[in-house]
This record gives C-alpha cells, structure tokens and sequence, in this order.
C-alpha cells in the first residue's frame, strides 16, 4: 500500500509539472496542445489525489505546493480560449481569491472579521495606478510587491486598535473605513483622479524574455488578455502556497489558539495582541495584492468599484465559500468568477429587463440572501457542508 | 449680538449641532441594542431606510408628513420585532462574527430590495418646515426652521427614550434585561420579550433618524443613504461607550460640531479622516469608550 | 409546600443530582446541606425552572413547576435568591426592590414602606446604588426584593456567604422570624451547617447529588456520622 501511494505520488508530481508546462507554453498555439494538456493535466490531478494523504504525512510543504499547482493547472485550464472575457473573469475570480484567502486567514486566525478589505484592495489597486503613472517601467512583480506592502502598512495602521478591541468594535472601525474610502480618495485626488480614478498609461504586456523564450509563436500571448489571466492565476497560485504554509506554521497554529480560547494562548506565551494584529495585517496585504491585480487586468482603476458593496460582497464570498478555511476562499473566487454570467442568465430567464431596477439589484439580493441564510444554517459555508459530506460517506 | 449669531464660528456650531443630533440618535440606537445582546447592529441604517421608505414611498406621495412619519415608526417597531424574532434569536450564543455577518447580509438584502422597488435615484420628501436660513440684519443665522425642528425632534425623541428608561416599569425591566437576564428571569422578567421590545425601540428610533436625514432637502431618500450616517453614528457610539446612553449621545453631538468645524477650517474630505483617527485613537486609549465607568465592562 | 420527587439533573455527561425526593413543609426551614459540589444549588435551580431536569418532578401545593418557564414559576409565588445574591449593582436600592414589585400586585408604595419597616437600613440607603452597598445589606436587599412580591415559597442560596459570624446570626434569625410570620416554605441552602441547623425544622443532606440524609434538623445535629463525614462539622 505505502509503495503504492508513494509511487502515485511521484507520477502525480511528474504528471501536474508536465501538464503545466504544456499548457503555460502551448496554450493559445495549437488545439493539439490544448488537448495534450488537458489530458496530462486531468490524469496528473487524479494521482495527485490518490496520493494525497500519504503525500501529507511525508512532506506537508510539498503536498501544499503541489495543491497550488494543481489549482493554478484546473485555472489556466478554465481559461482556455473560450473568449477574452471569460478570461478576465477567471483573471479578476482569482484575484478575488487572493483577497478571500486573507481574510479567511484573519477569521480563521483570531476570530476577527473586517467589513473594508474592499477598501483595502483599493489601496493595492490605487497603488499600481499610481505608480504606473510615475514609473512606467517597473517590473511587474515589483509593482505588484509594493502594492502587497502599502496594504499592509494601512492594515498595520488601522488594525493597531485590535490589540485591545473585540469583534464588533473591530468590525465597526473597519466599515467606517470601507464607507470613508471613497471621501480618503478624495483627499489625495491629485494622485489618485479623484471621481474619474487612473488609467494605466499602456497596456500590460509580457516581458521580452518570456515572449523569447516561447518564440515567435507567443506574440499574441503576450498581448492578449490571456497573458493577464495567466499572470493572475500564477500570483494566486503563490499567494496560495504562501497561506497554506501560513495556516500550518507554528505562528497559524497559535493563532487558532487565540482564537478559540483566549487564556489558554496567553498560558502558552502568545501574545495576543500580536497575533491578532498580525492577522489583521496580512489579510490587508492580501486584499491589496488582489486589488493590484484587478488594476493590471482592467488597465484602470476606479474609485466607485472600491465602495462598500465589495467590502460586503466579499465578505459573502468568503462566509459562502467557507471563512477560516482555504478551500473557502478558492470555492468564493471561483463563484464571484461565475457570478456575473450566472446573474444575467439569471436576468434573462426570468424575463427581467436587464436595464431594470430588479435586474441591477438582483446580485445584492442573491448575495445577500444567501450570507444570511448560510450564517444561520451552515455557519461553515460550502466547505463546511462538502467536509460533512465527505465524512459521512467515509464513516458510512 | 447679531454680527456675533451669524459669525463663523456660531454658525459652524450651529451646523455641527444640527448633524451631531443625528450621529446622537443612531449612536442611541445602537447602544439600545448593545446593552441587551452585545450586538452591533450593521443593519441599523438600511432597517431605518427601509421603514422610512415604507412610510414615504407606500403611500400616496401626498399624504400628510406627520402620517407618513408615524407610519415609518410603526413599520420600525415591526421590522425590528421581526428582525430579532426571525433572525437574530437563532444568534444568541453563537461566536461573536456570527450576528455581524447575518446583520451585513441583512442590511444588503434590505438595501438591495429598497433600490429593486423604489430606485437608487433620490427621493425628495416634501418637508413640513423652511429649510431657508433665517436671516439677521440681511445676513443669514446657519440655521433653518427645519433644522430647528431637526435638533427638537431628536432632542424629544432622546428624552422620551430616556424618560421611558428611567422612570416606567418597562424601562425597569428593559434595563434589568440588560444588565442581569438570569436574575431578571429570577424576579419574573419575560427577558425573551425585552429583548424583542429592545429592537423595536431601537429601530423605530433609526426610522425617526431616517426620516429626518432624508427630509433634508439636499440628501432625500435613496437607499443606502444611511451608510455614510451609521459609520457617523457608529463612531460615536464606540468613542462614547456602547454601553454608555448618554456617552453614545453627547459624543455624537459633540462630534457633529468638531466635524463641522474641521469641514470649515480644513477640508471636507478630512472630516472623515479626522473621524477615522479620533476613533482609532480613542479605542486605543479608553477601548470601551469615553463615558463607560470600568465597572460596568465587560468583554 | 414543595415536594421533590425523584429528580435528576445533568450538565452533559456531570450527573449533578440523582433521584433526589424530600417535601419541604410550610411554615418551616428546610436546610439543604452538604460539601461544595454536591449539587444544592443546582436543586434550587432546577426548582425555579433555571435548568430542566432529566427526570423527576417538583411541585409546589400540589402544582407541578416542571416544564414551566421561570418567569411563570415565579409568578407562582416561588422566589428564588441566587448565589452570590443576585443584587444588581447598578440600580438603586429601590430599583432593584421596584423590580421585585413588578409581578406583584397593589399600592407599590405600601410594600416599600413594609420592606423599609423590616429592614430598617434600606430604607435610609433608598437612593444610593446597591454597588456601595456591603456584604450584609446586599443580603438584606436580596431578600427584601425576594420578600415584597409576597412569595409564598422563599429558596436561599448560601445566604450567609462572605458575611461575619455575627451578621450570620442576626441574619438567620430574620429568616426564621420572617418564615414563621408570614408561613413561608423557606428551603435554605447551606455550606455553614452549624448555622442553617439552628434555626432549621427539617434538614436534607447531599452528597455528590444523592441524599444522605432526610430528617429533622435535631436529628442531623446529633448525627455523629453526617457531622463528621458530611458536613465537616468536626468541633
Ligand atoms: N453550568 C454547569 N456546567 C457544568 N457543570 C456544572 C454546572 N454547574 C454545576 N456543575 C457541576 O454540578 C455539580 C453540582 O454543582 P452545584 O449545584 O453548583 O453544587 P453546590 O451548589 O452544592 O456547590 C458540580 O460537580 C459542578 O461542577
Ligand atoms: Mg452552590
């Protein structure tokens, strides 16, 4: 049995690293290449399941990468050429899990919850507008790195009250800065375009050195909204592999324990105070990091997209999806990717004008509706339902 | 004494006081809830929207102000016996995001349907009084007789909170709740009701609030014209103490005239950031508030 | 009258009582005895509705209370004086006495001034906040606010906890003073054997949620065995 799953392992690794290859290098060239890689890919994630738990017991930092990957491999998989907006929907469903996983991480680590990382994804995407217009030419992963910063540093800031502060008190501070946002904008509406918001001077497009190192062929690539959706796919992949290692470091795991009971943490000697701004900090990182990407895939940033109602909208992704859990997170992205297109099939099969008054607020409604109903009747989200599930069909 | 009345300073107090009144009454409102089932109410502002839209928008545009104002706070006083009922009794006892996340996804419900039937366009509520400033010597007082009806509204409306708290047997007994439920059971206190009663009064309190910010001429009636208001009123709250009335109150009003005078001397669009970090500071150093004796904290 | 009949309480897998069975009379004291832990005041909860048991049944006057909410308990004329009194430290003396008036009926005054009449010290103390009230005179107005509902059944809960040797005294003679005037069935929670048998009739012993002992008072007393193992009576 262990050499079994040992040597399902090692094809698992194998396939997954093949699959992805292929499709990162072929994936707007060929129909073959497309098939080939969704073949190899299908074949790699189905081994990497058989061997996942004794992957997990063995080496939980590999399993964690090889879970991002497989993640990544199924996204760029998603965006395979159907059209350029369905690209830019997975590009902008997996930025949002970025956002989700940190504040998934912030819940799940202290208890805390934050009504503005709407807001503080604001701050990652008026960062790279910014900077954009001042630096045009600074790499991508620089840019995207100091947008990561700036959103901690206002997390820092604004999450300095949790060392003493409770839940609601918390909650509150954070809407009053999710409701002010837009007024903040105005402050500094030298920089940031007041009402209008910033437009990217010019497109994204790949570096040289990729576009050479796939050939001539990879020119399109490196214009199209694919690229973007790719780059979008890979930082959440990353940003994944971060949080995984995160939830299961010395540091989550004391978190976990803040959160579930406050004296037991401080008789093992961690400091609340802390962790709990730590926590705060990061998911303010993360929602910074997914805002930075909404601006490099829209080529723009607007202060209106920043308002409250995506403060709210993502804390019913996260509650839906599962909050305090990854998988959470990742199941939240992928809705909000299929959101929009479900809501206007929606619209239209109920025969709603989609001008209408009841077609535009039929996303609140549906949001809305289901954040309340699940709170009070699966608290665990989708998550929590699927890990019931499973256990109930393994326990019989 | 005239030149003095229409000075900047008088009329920036003047103005702050007319805005605090209302950042006092949803700082009411708010605690109301808090002292009896240490929930912060996110839905408070799209509950109040909502009953004042029932009362506004329901009925003919031409019917009486005064009618349409009572009908709001009928339909407060329902929406928030339901509210608690249906949705936040199942709460009780659960972790402390729990209520947060249902009353968020409350108050997107209630805003969302609000802007299906009635619109986001902003309704202009025909209001009973001038809102001209009156004018001394040809030079305007920064005060209307609306907003004098405002300020005495609210003002009436804190007293008959107050009074209702303080001197009959339901206050009594609202108040107990609060602060002891299993000795109140003890001493025959239905406090499963209280609470019930704790949320309509609270909510009728917001459609009141509602009702006169959107009497304004210059705001109206649009449905999420409350945020900008509650995050106000939820400031004062937090500075003055959630479990502290009168703190919640004069802070909102004394937060109403330190706004209107940075609005005046600085910028506008500092208010808020100024607001932002007197709130952060102010938690920082006295984490349940201003007015709240350490005595009565809890966590 | 209360007749406890075979009850049993548990607080997920603690068994608190066992089949517990004893009649408290009226017009008498019936002390409830026994170490910390062994479950007395979880009988008295489970008396005024505060926690359901498992089996078994309480009655008062031939009523069942089982199944009933506190509120409606009290209202049957049972008044329950918690652990820890139950005071609320930030009404006035007279609000928490005005709350104790609420289910009552008649002139609120007339029962103040009966309070007043009774414990003399409240009634100076009227306007001052039970918070600066001490440890004795918070006991006094824990009963004054148990007492003017007119209760017919009065359960103390270690009533004579934290207070000084002499104000227990004085305090257990108020209670059997007032239990024989107004013909109270008074069920007295008690780790101070010594001064809850003085002025008992009838005494219940428990042990880890079992009844021990079942008698008069005078009989406990002079049980050499429950004195010694049981109450921690050793002299
Ligand atoms: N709320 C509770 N939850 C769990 N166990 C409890 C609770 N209250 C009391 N117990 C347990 O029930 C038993 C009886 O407690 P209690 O009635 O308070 O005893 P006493 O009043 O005689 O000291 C004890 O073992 C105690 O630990
Ligand atoms: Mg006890």
């Amino acid at each position: 049995m262990a050499r079994v799953t040992r040597s399902g392992r090692s094809v698992g690794l194998i396939l997954t690293a093949v699959a992805v290859a292929i499709v990162v290098a072929f994936s707007s060239s060929t129909r073959l290449a497309l098939a080939l890689g969704l073949a190899v890919a299908v074949l790699g994630v189905g081994a990497t399941l058989v061997s996942l738990p004794a992957v997990r017991r063995g080496h939980p930092v590999a399993t964690r990468a090889l879970i991002s990957v497989v993640v990544v491999d199924l996204a760029i998989l998603l965006t395979f050429r159907v059209s350029a907006t369905s690209d830019s929907n997975v590009a902008i469903g997996a930025a949002m899990s970025i956002v989700l996983l940190g504040l998934s991480f912030l819940t799940g680590s202290s208890g805390q919850i934050s009504l503005g990382n709407g807001a503080f994804m604001g701050v990652g995407a008026f960062t790279v507008g910014i900077w954009a217009d001042h630096h045009a030419t600074t790499p991508l992963l620089a840019v995207l790195v100091l947008a990561t910063l700036a959103g901690a540093l206002v997390g820092l800031v604004l999450g300095l009250p949790a060392t003493r502060l409770r839940g609601p008190y918390l909650a509150g501070m954070t809407l009053a800065f999710a409701v002010a946002f837009g007024a903040i904008l105005n402050v500094f509406s030298s920089w940031t375009g007041g009402d209008s918001g910033l437009q990217l001077p010019s497109a994204v497009v790949a570096p040289h050195w990729l576009a050479s190192f796939f050939g001539p062929g990879a020119s399109a690539l490196a214009t199209s909204s694919a690229w973007l959706a790719d780059i979008s796919i890979l930082v959440t992949g990353v940003a994944l592999f971060l949080m995984a290692n995160l939830f299961a470091s010395r540091t989550g795991r004391a978190m976990r324990l803040v959160r579930d009971n406050d004296t037991a943490a401080e008789l093992v000697g961690v400091s609340l105070p802390r962790a709990r701004v730590i926590a705060f900090t990061v998911s303010a990182a993360y929602a910074a990091l997914g805002g930075a990407l909404w601006t490099l895939v829209n080529n723009s940033v607007s202060p209106s997209t920043y308002g409250f109602v995506l403060s709210i909208t993502i804390l019913s992704l996260v509650v839906i999806g599962g909050i305090g859990t990854i998988p959470g997170a990742i199941i939240g992205g992928i809705i909000y990717a299929f959101s929009a297109g479900a809501i206007s099939w929606l619209t239209a099969h109920l025969g709603l004008n989609p001008q209408g008054n009841v077609a535009s607020q039929l996303d609140g409604i549906i949001f809305g509706g289901l954040l309340v109903l699940t709170i009070v009747f699966a608290p665990m989200g989708i998550a929590g339902l699927v890990r019931r599930g499973w256990r109930r069909v393994r326990h019989g | 004494m005239d030149a003095f009345l229409t000075s900047r300073n008088v009329s920036d107090l003047l103005g702050g006081v007319t805005s605090g009144v209302i950042y006092a009454l949803v700082a009411l409102s708010l605690v109301l809830i808090w002292r009896s089932t240490r929930m912060l109410n996110f839905a408070q502002g799209a509950m109040a929207v909502f009953a004042t839209y029932i009362g506004f928008a329901i009925l003919a545009p031409t019917t009486n102000y005064w009618v349409s104002m009572s009908v709001a706070i009928v339909a407060g006083l329902v929406l928030g016996g339901v509210t608690e009922r249906v949705l936040v009794r199942p709460l009780y006892g659960k972790p402390e995001i729990n209520p947060i996340v249902a009353m968020v996804g409350l108050l997107l419900v209630l805003e969302s349907i609000a802007a299906a039937i009635w619109s986001t366009s902003a309704r202009a509520l025909a209001t009973p009084f001038s809102i001209v400033d009156w004018q001394l010597n040809h030079k305007p007082v920064a005060l209307s007789p609306f907003a004098l009806y405002e300020i005495v509204t609210s003002l009436v409306v804190m007293a008959i909170v107050a009074a209702l708290f303080q001197y009959t047997k339901l206050g009594l007994q609202l108040r107990a709740a609060a602060l002891a439920p299993e000795v109140s059971r003890l001493l025959g206190v239905r406090v499963g009701r209280m609470l019930t009663v704790g949320w309509m009064l609270s909510t009728a309190v917001g459609a009141v609030t509602a009702v006169l910010v959107a009497s304004n001429f210059f705001t109206g009636l649009t449905p999420s014209g409350m945020d900008g208001v509650f995050a106000f009123g939820f400031i004062a709250a937090a500075i003055g103490g959630l479990d502290s009335p009168v703190g919640a109150m004069v802070s909102g009003l004394a937060l109403g005239v330190v706004f209107q005078f940075v609005g005046d001397y600085v910028n506008s669009n500092a208010v808020i950031l100024v607001a932002l970090g007197l709130l952060i500071v102010s938690l920082m150093v006295r984490p349940n508030g201003v007015f709240t004796r350490s005595a009565q904290r809890r966590v | 009258m209360i007749v406890v009949d075979g009850l049993s309480v548990s607080y997920g897998a603690v068994r608190a009582l066992q089949s517990v069975s004893f009649e408290a009379p009226s017009g008498e004291i019936t002390a409830v005895l026994g170490a910390n832990g062994a479950g007395k005041t979880t009988l008295l909860r489970a008396i005024s509705g505060l926690v359901s048991p498992l089996a078994g049944t309480v009655s008062k006057d031939g009523d069942v209370l089982t199944g009933r909410r506190t509120e409606d308990i009290v209202r049957l004329g049972v008044a329950h004086v918690p652990e820890g009194r139950g005071v609320i430290a930030e009404f006035t003396v007279e609000e928490n006495l005005r709350l104790g008036f609420m289910i009552a009926r008649g002139s609120l005054a007339d029962a103040l001034a009966e309070q007043y009449a009774i414990f003399p010290v409240l009634g100076e103390r009227r306007r001052q906040a039970a918070a600066t009230l001490s440890g004795g005179e918070r006991q006094m107005l824990a009963m004054a606010r148990a007492l003017i509902a007119r209760p017919s059944v009065l359960l103390l809960d270690e009533p004579s906890l934290g207070l000084a040797p002499l104000v227990t005294a004085q305090l257990m003679q108020q209670i059997r003073e007032l239990c024989a005037r107004e013909n109270l069935t008074v069920v007295l929670v008690e780790q101070n054997a010594t001064s809850a048998l003085r002025i008992a009739q009838r005494a219940v012993v428990l042990r880890v949620g079992v009844v021990v002992a079942n008698d008069t008072a005078a009989v406990v007393r002079d049980d050499e065995n429950l004195r010694q193992y049981y109450l921690g009576m050793v002299e």
